[in-house]
């Protein structure tokens, strides 16, 4: 499980996003990514043989983390969850499915 | 008419450098970053809103964390972070460059253009690598310095750059556990080339005291440093849960894999910058003068755009492109006296980069080969064995992309090009990069189409802000 | 016989004419199918492309005879597969061309009816009834021709299955071979081809040029013009979305097609140009690298999204540019040259979706094979209508 450092860190505000319609944890300044794996969700899409996919480079170059993001009131779009902080009330759609 | 007198792509060593001088002399300067903050990948910033005591205490850390809050102090600089450039092309007698955020997109203009993009972790298959859980090295430290997470409960590092001993010892500090730190190359690798070069290990005995420190951390709290252990697959259902080796299963719930770094090289090859492939990790490294400049008129670059070397060698190539502007601009007299201390510096760091890519070399663990169901292009899902069937009619690489699909993907090739072009190398019998790579092509980073429609019509506001780190 | 060039066309004349029996050599200066045949968007269109109604109606009216040869097309690709072995990933669900405003609708309207004169199957779709076939499409959206024998195929897929069969029918392809020299010798040609450096002079009886934008250069080793102009054509591909888009969408107004690959990537084209660059002679040199041009990028884009609306929301995976050749009226160019008999041509555009068959009728007439009805149904492309041209050469 990937946990939170707590010694010595001070981090934002307690938020609240929507992670494939579950609500999530998370803390303001945060990175989707962060949120997501955050909560044991490592996996972010199925590639085309179905199989679970994760994010692997963390800054923005392999494209492994683009996910559906939803602000209310805005059209919703696919970005990087690597690169994009989180926000309250965001609602994710990773390609997971279920089992992710 | 442009809007800045100069662009910076990178907010990274080399490219906050660079700015931040070349503002000092009175130019208006746009700074590009992906991340929200500046200090690139060796610096990545926590969260503005967070407070972490101690960060990056380590002694390795001082010379660019000392431009880091120079950079912060200087006045005047438009800090457009949290954006992707993801193309650049000649407008009027200048550049615009095309700077995507979260919710839109700008067209930045400059009369010139600073390339400062850095690397990336150089993408290795192997079976299994695809299993969620799997990362690169350079992935898992982003964790730790910035957003202050341990990602996993117990990781394995593999692969053959020293990077990994770094990493392994801030994630025992986090308190994370580190199954193994397993070096592909023997140990017989390591003295002999730091005796062949003894006079550039010690004048950077700093980073080896890094490195060796971190190595006593490692042995302290009994975590096991390992020579000569290739690591063959990543095991697992839905994420991965054992590493194997030669003789040896290691269970884990992270792998980072860590080979060496290739230059971002996508915008100076759009711009047409005349380029060479970089061995032994690969990657293209983009061509320059003494002054940094390129040989596309008006297009500097600095930092790992150049070839992988280091922190302290982009913070060098950053001042000394920032002097290189200057004086194309006319706004300095003696340029030639102030580069005159900076390259030497640079000389005087050439041994030790050479002797890091010496001891690092990828190349044997490059030339293992992967069984055929090996995905290679992560992207779209291409094998080894549908790459080995096209290289037996051609090997060109864009005609492989257009038969395969490998490199098509949202990445635009950076996770496969060099595994492609070493391994076309090998079926020609020709040196890597003999017949060139992908064409970089526009957006290097995918990018909403209502966005691009809109682009013209985004006003930049942060011109002329000081830098905002929150 | 030999081919220059190894793309749909060239390797498809190939297929036939080593089908029927001749012997074939297909010498291609790069690699198969690395030209337009493998960078355009595959769009199976047979209602008359929106360029030949912008330049008025007697362009129009000529233009319209070339449906005459798509719907011998839509007979081809309906065999293709079966013939080829192969998936081409064809998809024929249908192809709408929309219009938006008054002046487009009557231009769309005069469209359709000198197609059903030509015999073509298009149907005039008013707003709400091309919406019924296609809800993605915008409300903005007023009218529609529909011809349900449109649609795309893969141009990874197609030109790759010809060279196989050309191959497994006996004739022999050879990369990075370039035609240096083309002599006339006997009855037939002494053609010089180089390979690494080294040239070898082979005989044939008959040749095709099917060099796309490059066929001009070909020909000028036999000391001919070939009125050929290369444009270079910018084409965009999305991020990969689920199943949104099974027909191919025209525009009657705007430069626009699009289509969704077996992939999932949506392709946005339509004619939006590049600049093509100069060589050392001063030439426009189509194996430089066009340059892309923003504004097309962008309008081509906003084209798409106010067609249909859900293309904003996607991400942009890739923007390109493809060379391509057009003739002085836009007609391509597919038969013998008068001035040098033995020596056919076949390039000019629209070669994806004619492409098959332009191959199958050269073929013909190169193996003189049932030549006449060949002969008529290609005469409106003959190289015969420029040979003025040639008067003072070869």
């Amino acid at each position: 499980m990937t946990r939170r450092i707590e010694q010595g860190v001070e981090r934002g505000s307690r938020i609240t996003i929507f992670v494939d319609g579950a609500p999530v944890a998370a803390f303001a300044g945060e990175t989707l990514a962060t949120a997501l794996i955050a909560s044991g969700r490592i996996a972010f899409r199925r590639d085309g043989r179905a199989a679970l996919r994760g994010l692997f480079c963390n800054m923005g170059t392999c494209s492994e983390c683009f996910v559906q993001t939803a602000v209310p009131g805005r059209a919703p779009r696919r970005l990087r969850a690597c690169l994009t902080p989180v926000a309250d009330g965001m609602a994710i759609e990773t390609g997971a499915g279920p089992d992710g | 008419m442009a809007d800045f007198d100069l662009i910076v792509v990178g907010g990274g060593p080399a490219g906050m450098a660079a700015a931040r001088r070349v503002r000092e002399k009175g130019l208006s300067v746009a700074v590009i970053d992906e991340q929200q903050r500046p200090g690139g990948q060796i610096l990545r910033q926590p969260p503005a809103v967070f407070r972490v005591a101690g960060w990056l205490a380590e002694r390795s850390y001082r010379p660019v964390k000392a431009e880091l809050a120079a950079f912060e102090a200087t006045q005047g600089i438009a800090w457009l972070g949290g954006r992707s450039a993801i193309g650049a092309a000649r407008e009027g007698d200048g550049f615009v460059v095309h700077a995507a955020g979260p919710g839109d997109l700008l067209r930045v203009a400059g009369r010139r253009l600073l390339i400062a993009a850095g690397c990336y972790d150089l993408p290795v298959p192997l079976p299994g690598w695809t299993l969620p859980g799997v990362m690169s090295a350079g992935g898992v430290q982003a964790f730790l310095k910035s957003q202050q997470i341990v990602p996993g409960d117990r990781f394995v590092l593999a692969g053959t750059h020293p990077l990994m001993l770094i990493v392994a010892a801030q994630i025992i500090a986090a308190g994370g556990e580190v199954a193994v730190v397993a070096f592909d190359q023997p140990r017989s690798r390591f003295l002999p080339i730091i005796a062949r070069r003894w006079t550039s290990a010690l004048r950077h005995v700093g980073t080896f005291a890094a490195a060796a420190g971190a190595l006593r951390l490692l042995r302290r709290r009994g975590v096991p440093v390992r020579f000569g252990l290739p690591l063959r697959s990543a095991h697992g259902v839905a994420s991965v849960e054992e590493a194997r080796f030669d003789g040896a299963t290691v269970a884990c719930d992270r792998i980072a894999l860590c080979y060496g770094f290739v230059s971002q090289s996508d915008l100076p090859r759009m711009l047409g910058a005349g380029v060479a492939w970089a061995g032994p990790a690969g990657g293209w490294r983009t061509l320059h003068d003494d002054w940094m400049a390129t040989d596309a008129e008006g297009l500097w670059i600095a930092g790992e755009t150049s070839g992988v070397a280091g922190a302290a060698v982009a913070l060098e190539e950053g001042r000394l492109a920032a002097l290189g502007i200057l004086r194309a601009a006319g706004r300095i007299d003696d340029a030639e006296g102030a580069a005159a201390p900076i390259r030497r510096r640079l000389a005087g760091l050439r041994g030790f980069t050479e002797l890091l890519a010496a001891v690092g070399d990828p190349t044997e663990a490059l030339a293992r080969p992967n069984p055929p169901e090996t995905i290679v292009c992560r992207c779209e899902d291409v094998t080894q064995g549908a790459i080995a069937a096209a290289l037996a009619d051609q090997h060109a690489p864009n005609a492989i992309k257009l038969a395969t699909r490998c490199g098509m993907g949202l990445c635009q090739g950076r996770s496969c090009e060099a595994t492609l072009l070493r391994q076309i190398a090998r079926a020609s019998g020709e040196p890597e990069g003999a017949r060139g790579g992908f064409t970089a092509r526009f957006p290097i980073r995918p990018a909403r189409i209502g966005d691009l429609i809109e682009s013209g019509t985004v006003a930049i506001e942060a011109t002329n802000s000081s830098v905002h780190a929150d | 016989m030999i081919v220059i060039g190894a793309g749909l066309v060239g390797s498809a004349a190939a297929w036939h004419c080593a089908r029927a029996g001749a012997s074939v050599l297909i010498a291609e200066a790069g690699h198969p199918n690395i030209g337009a045949s493998g960078q355009n968007a595959g769009s199976l269109h047979f209602q008359i492309e929106r360029r030949f109604l912008e330049n008025g109606e007697r362009l129009a009216e000529e233009a319209a005879r070339i449906t005459a040869i798509s719907r011998i097309a839509i007979a081809d690709w309906a065999g293709l597969e079966t013939a080829l072995g192969e998936d081409l990933h064809v998809r024929r669900d249908g192809g709408l061309m929309v219009a938006e405003t008054a002046a487009e609708v009557a231009l769309l309207e005069r469209k359709v009816a000198r197609e059903q004169a030509a015999g073509l199957g298009t149907r005039l779709l008013d707003g709400d009834e091309a919406r019924r076939i296609a809800p993605y499409l915008a409300e903005g959206i007023a009218a529609a021709g529909f011809l349900a024998d449109e649609g795309h195929a893969d141009p990874r897929a197609v030109t790759p299955a010809f060279v196989r069969a050309a191959e497994r029918a006996g004739a022999t392809l050879r990369t990075e071979t370039e035609a240096v020299a083309i002599a006339r010798q006997g009855g037939g040609f002494a053609v010089t081809l180089r390979h690494t450096g080294r040239e070898e002079t082979i005989r044939a009886a008959r040749l095709l040029i099917a060099a796309g934008a490059w066929s001009p250069q070909v020909a000028m080793l036999a000391n001919l013009h070939l009125p050929l102009f290369p444009v270079a054509l910018t084409m965009n591909a999305t991020e990969r979305v689920a199943p949104l888009l099974p027909h191919l969408v025209q525009h009657v107004g705007r430069r626009l097609s699009m289509k969704q690959t077996h992939a999932g990537n949506i392709l946005i084209g339509g004619g939006w140009p590049s600049r093509l660059r100069r060589g050392t002679g001063g030439a426009f040199d189509p194996a430089l690298r066009p340059e892309p041009i923003e504004t097309s990028r962008t309008e081509n884009l906003r084209a798409a999204a106010a067609t249909v609306p859900a293309v904003a929301d996607m991400n942009l995976l890739r923007s390109w540019t493809g060379v391509t050749a057009i003739t002085a009226d836009q007609l391509p160019l597919v038969g013998e040259v008068p001035r040098m008999p033995g020596l056919f041509v076949a390039a000019g555009g629209s070669a994806f979706t004619l492409g098959p068959t332009f191959a199958r009728l050269v073929a013909r007439q190169m193996l003189e094979q049932d030549r006449a009805e060949a002969d008529e149904a290609l005469a409106m492309l003959s190289p015969a209508r420029f040979e003025h041209l040639n008067g003072f050469m070869g």
